[in-house]
């Protein structure tokens, strides 16, 4: 055989290759079996409740570890607020105990 | 139960947990650390924006204040035990009884007096707008305290004096 018959840039020899190369038919209804498992996934997950999706988005370290941080900060925040507040009640009831005679009140 | 339910309602739980003990833990810490039992008078300095030299003035009122109100309220509870006797065992109100009633009220009025006298010393020793704001709410704890009394009174039934 004579290498130089295998030159790749050889134009008759690139469409030999091309023709020979078999092009399988699609399988019959091959598009609305495409169409039909795409529907089914869609319909897959729009069965899934909100709870089912919340729930899973719940279950996100991300959101758990947010979660915790914010409830942490919202509940000291508000219990420094009503402790400070309510040391002002009982050092003002202790002042006015001091100097408004049970008598008069 | 389903899966997902049971778990928000799990975190839910966990929520409220978390937020309560942070909130309680906050709360102790910032009373304690606000509060200072030891001084009657920490109200004032805290409320008022109170400099150290006028709470020492301050002070110095309410302890020459305290034993005159102390007297005056021996007066009174004296004047109470021989209402109280005056009253024992009968059936009406004595002019004896009645006199003492109204140097019963008369005590009052003068331990009131005194008190306003000292609230408005005290005021006087303030910055102006903070000697004044500590007038106003003095007044809203005395008077106010006379009203709920009053108030409580007329709303009980047999007390309805709005109809007099």
């Amino acid at each position: 055989m004579n290498e130089s018959n295998l030159n790749p840039d050889d134009a008759k020899l690139g469409r030999l290759l091309r023709e020979s190369r078999a092009t399988p038919a699609l399988a019959p209804r091959f598009q609305q079996e495409v169409w039909r498992r795409i529907e089914d996934a869609e319909a897959g997950a729009a069965g899934s409740t909100w709870l089912d999706r919340v729930a899973g988005w719940v279950l996100r370290p991300k959101f758990a570890f947010a979660a915790v941080i914010v409830l942490v900060l919202a509940g000291a925040a508000l219990g420094a607020r009503e402790g400070v507040e309510s040391a002002r009640r009982n050092a003002q009831a202790r002042y006015v105990g001091s100097v408004v005679p049970d008598l008069l009140r | 139960m389903r899966r997902p339910l049971a778990i928000l309602l799990g975190a839910a739980a966990i929520c409220a947990a978390i937020f309560a003990g942070s909130y309680y833990v906050a709360q102790r810490v910032s009373a304690r650390r606000a509060a200072n039992p030891a001084d009657d008078l920490d109200w004032l300095r805290q409320e008022f924006h109170l400099s150290a030299t006028e709470m020492a003035r301050i002070r110095q009122l309410h302890d020459g204040y305290l034993p005159q109100c102390g007297r005056l309220c021996q007066r009174i509870a004296d004047k109470k035990l021989e209402i109280q006797d005056a009253l024992a065992g009968s059936t009406n109100v004595t002019s004896e009884a009645e006199r003492k009633l109204h140097e019963l009220g008369d005590l009052r009025a003068q331990c009131q007096t005194q008190m306003f006298r000292h609230f408005a010393e005290v005021s006087r020793e303030m910055p102006a707008d903070e000697g004044r704001r500590y007038l106003a709410e003095m007044q809203r704890v005395v008077l106010g305290s006379h009203e709920t009394i009053e108030q409580s009174m007329s709303a009980s039934p047999g007390h309805d004096h709005g109809n007099h």
